[in-house]
């Protein structure tokens, strides 16, 4: 049971900061994920941590042990590959065994262990089968079972679902939490999914361009995004740019594309008017009525018209046009029987917007 | 990019161990090579005066000429073959296609020297074919000199073309000559502005390692240059003339070869450093609908060189079962040629056989590794070992032969005399070929698949030995057999190195062709052939999955 620390740790191929200066700290048991873009450097990050990639400067520790100047064979840690990384030459069974008979351990008690690590993947009397005879997810499951079998210290994925259909995604999603918490193993998982980070994770670090944006738990990090980017890559969102005009009690009105928002972010009281300030509305927070239709006491509301009705299934986006022709987007559970093309009432609670210092592009 | 590999002594001891040996074997005699060419016979100062010697002499200049004129001219036609003969195996419907790209591809390691010979058998003076034209009235037509150069150069590296430029035929998407068409061009149009454009680096690279070939190829000028002075002939020459002073005259020559060599395979790389293109057929384009009587045309151009490239080697197995007196062949079945082969003793093949088994074996054992470093390792010393390792692939056999000669014959390492120098030679020769052929099955294989085995407790070096070793196993021996065929018709490293008792089956036939022995020469053919058949015959189905890769 362990602790990771990632402490300053930087790496640049050629001219490129792949990572720069991260600091990360994960406590033991936690399932900790690296959330971002391809090229943000969270799989680099990863691989640092397993052994395959050299540090320029910094240091990983797992609990009090210093691990980044020992031999990737010797940390320790379990690594599930994006493709798995099956040994096509070697039985499911060979491939379990792997790492057992690199630690030296008896015969009998490999084939032991071997098989109550494929009864936990739900995998037991597969031992025998060859690679090429298996799907995706058994390989899938195969791989965690090899993983887990040497009983590492810390496990880390490398975008283990990407390969799976989408239905299989969800589901070994929850097969890998439910194990990791049974087991209170330390597990790092890097993903670009952001519904697959926030299903699955205690806590997600959100990184960009080789640094972390923000590190909080699912919830913080959707509702409290703390820069535009995190708002922007959690989900959709109303990224506004605009400036204070004037302060009501704790919340200020803020001009940004010809109307007036009403902005309830904490700490927004301080703003001095003038300030040019960004902030991020999302689309579930904006409530469609009737044209004219009185809001809840302390919402702000907006005249708008409807432009375009995607209807998803639970999910119906709405894209509303303001007088200025600055666009928003709403979107509300389950589709309003009466909605359609033409103006409406939009309302928000103030609380749920979000404020960044300086416009966001 | 790191200096050296991080983190790692597995990489870093291959690299040490491949950069001590190719310094000894190779940079070395090289080294002394240059040397002997730049310095005067005091072997103290340095002195350009060799240069001027040799290049002011006009039979020395002629043979420079020569050897890049021929040179060029094979490499002009192997490309205007093996082009449209490419064409025709990815588009139109030839017949028995698997065939047809099977025994094409035998030209490149039956021994060269062993198919100029057939060329004599059949046109030479007394040769069969001339016979017969000669009793027509026909008279005239030769093999010999320039024109035979070009034609049994083109007809042995023709595939060296071919085969990249079919594979780039077949990587380019049938979406890019539709989208062409979308466009409002016509099928020929997209054709030179398109496809073409996109096979030129392929047609390129073939053709650079058919001037290579041509350039330092010792055994063909020997048959059929006559008095036509080729610059590989020449070096020999020269190097046994100069035996034990200073081989000055015959380094300027090697000097000169390495420089031909080079300079082509500079410009080759700096023209493809601009244009790499990136294709990936998801299908391999389908067959073009044409009118019956081009697909007749393709199907006897497609069918007509290979034949044409190896009736000869047919014709020569069955001229060595027939009877000859002296020089002269007559139309009798006999097994006398392999008697009297026989008789010379059965040395010879055993050597051949002994030292090919070691050469090869020495040449996996070396360039496996370097190709697992190079491949998986990158940093500037796996850089410079790559430049090591692909070196010998611009350095003429004869000429690697005359430093090793000149490096071992005294001194710290005495090596002349013995089987080893050969076995080194050898192993040097086929180093980049082995070294290429590994990273490109590596190149197939999932690095995830060791840094897995890694990450399981197995240090760098035991996954390479248990894992990459194993998985990496069928094509590796493929590429052994190949290199041993390969091995077995070496001629022009030989023919410096050997000594007495060491005699190959190559030699056998150097010499029976010095002497009169036309009939033990063909015998001796037959064995070659046969060597070079049978394994690849036994082979077939692992190295049809490697077929580009091992070129």
């Amino acid at each position: 049971m362990t602790a990771i620390r990632i402490d300053g740790v930087a790496r640049a191929f050629g001219a490129v900061a792949a990572v720069r200066g991260v600091t990360l700290d994960i406590r033991d048991g936690e399932f900790f994920t690296l959330l971002g873009p391809s090229g943000c450097g969270k799989t680099t990050l990863l691989r640092m941590v397993a052994g395959f990639c050299d540090l320029d400067s910094g240091t990983i520790h797992f609990g009090e042990r210093r691990i980044d100047t020992v031999p990737p064979h010797k940390r320790n840690a379990g690594m599930v590959f994006q493709n798995y990384a099956i040994f096509p030459n070697l039985t499911v069974n060979g491939n379990v065994a792997y790492g057992l008979k690199a630690r030296g351990i008896v015969p009998d008690q490999i084939d032991d262990r071997a098989a109550k690590a494929l009864k936990l993947v739900h995998l037991d009397g597969y031992g025998a089968r060859w690679p090429h005879q298996l799907s995706g997810g058994q390989l899938q499951r195969v791989a965690l079972a090899r993983c887990l079998v040497i009983e590492p210290e810390v496990i880390l994925l490398d975008e283990p679902l990407s390969n799976l259909d989408a239905k299989l995604r969800v589901e070994m999603r929850g097969e890998i939490r439910q194990l990791q918490k049974r087991l209170g193993i330390t597990a790092l998982y890097v993903t670009h999914d952001q519904e697959e980070a926030m299903a699955i994770s205690d806590r997600i670090a959100v990184m960009n361009a080789g640094s972390v944006e923000q590190i909080g738990q699912p919830v913080d990090i959707y509702q409290r995004p703390a820069t535009p980017f995190v708002a922007r890559f959690m989900g959709t969102t109303n990224l506004l740019s605009g400036s204070v005009i004037r302060h009501e009690g704790d919340r200020a009105v803020v001009r940004a594309g010809g109307h007036d928002f009403l902005v309830g972010a904490p700490g927004i009281a301080e703003a001095e008017p003038g300030k040019a300030i960004g902030f991020s509305l999302r689309p579930e927070a904006l409530t469609i009525t009737a044209p004219g239709a009185k809001p809840p006491p302390g919402w702000a509301s907006l005249e708008a018209r409807v432009v375009r009705i995607e209807f998803l299934g639970a999910l119906t986006r709405i894209e509303l046009a303001l007088d200025s022709g600055l666009v928003l987007h709403a979107a509300a559970v389950d589709m309003p029987r009466a909605l359609a093309e033409g103006p409406v009432a939009l309302s928000y609670d103030p609380a749920r917007v979000t404020a960044f210092p300086g416009p966001c592009d | 990019m790191r200096l050296i590999p991080a983190r790692s002594g597995f990489p870093l001891a291959v690299a040490a161990v491949a950069l001590a040996f190719l310094g000894l074997f190779l940079v070395y005699p090289l080294y002394n090579v240059f040397q002997a060419s730049f310095f005067d016979p005091s072997g103290k100062a340095l002195t350009l005066a060799n240069y001027v010697k040799i290049l002011g002499t006009p039979f020395y200049r002629a043979g420079l000429i020569n050897s890049l004129t021929v040179g060029s001219l094979a490499t002009l036609m192997t490309i205007a073959i093996g082009v449209p003969m490419a064409f025709c195996v990815a588009r139109l419907p030839v017949p028995a296609k698997p065939a047809l790209l099977a025994l094409a591809a035998l030209p490149l390691v039956l021994p060269s020297f062993v198919g100029a010979y057939a060329w004599v058998l059949l046109l030479g003076r007394a040769g069969l074919v001339t016979q017969g034209l000669r009793e027509i009235g026909l008279d005239g037509i030769s093999i010999y000199g320039k024109q035979g150069l070009v034609l049994v150069y083109t007809l042995q590296t023709f595939p060296y073309v071919l085969l990249p430029t079919l594979a780039a035929f077949k990587a380019v998407d049938v979406s890019i000559e539709e989208a062409g068409q979308n466009l409002g061009a016509t099928r020929w149009r997209v054709f030179r502005t398109v496809i073409l454009p996109v096979v030129l680096p392929s047609v390129l690279s073939g053709g650079l390692l058919v001037f290579m070939e041509t350039l330092e190829n010792f055994g063909v000028p020997f048959v059929l240059a006559e008095d036509m002075p080729i610059l590989s002939i020449q070096a020999y020459k020269l190097f046994v003339g100069e035996m034990g002073a200073n081989p000055a005259s015959a380094g300027v020559l090697g000097v000169l070869l390495i420089c031909c060599t080079t300079a082509a395979l500079l410009l080759q790389r700096y023209y493809l450093s601009k244009r790499r293109f990136a294709t990936g057929a998801r299908s391999v384009p389908p067959e073009l609908v044409v009118a019956p009587w081009l697909r007749r045309l393709g199907a006897c151009f497609a069918w007509g060189v290979v034949l044409l490239a190896l009736v000869p080697f047919a014709a020569v197995v069955a001229i060595s079962f027939l009877k000859f007196r002296g020089p002269v062949m007559h139309l009798e079945p006999s097994i006398g040629n392999f008697v009297l082969l026989w008789q010379r003793g059965e040395r010879p093949l055993v050597n051949t056989l002994m030292l090919a088994t070691g050469a090869a074996a020495g040449a996996t054992l070396l360039g496996v590794p370097i190709g697992y470093v190079l491949t998986r390792y990158r940093s500037r010393l796996a850089d410079l070992l790559d430049v090591v390792a692909m070196a010998p692939f611009a350095v003429a056999g004869t000429v690697l032969g005359i430093g090793l000669v000149i490096s071992f014959n005294s001194g710290f390492l005495i090596l002349t005399g013995g089987w080893l120098i050969l076995v080194l030679a050898y192993m040097i020769r086929k180093l980049p070929f082995n070294v290429r052929a590994s990273a490109a099955i590596l190149h197939q294989i999932d690095p995830s698949l060791e840094e897995a085995s890694i990450n399981l407790g197995v240090s760098p070096a035991r996954t390479f030995f248990q894992l990459t070793v194993p998985l990496m196993a069928g094509g590796v021996i493929g590429g052994t057999i190949l290199t041993w065929v390969t091995i077995t018709s070496e001629l022009s490293a030989t023919v410096v190195l050997y000594s007495g008792q060491w005699s190959t089956m190559t030699v056998e036939m150097f010499r029976a062709l010095e002497g009169t022995g036309a009939g033990t020469a063909a015998a001796t053919a037959t064995v070659l052939i046969l060597a070079t058949i049978l394994p690849l015959a036994l082979i077939y189905r692992v190295l049809k999955r490697h077929e580009v890769a091992l070129l």
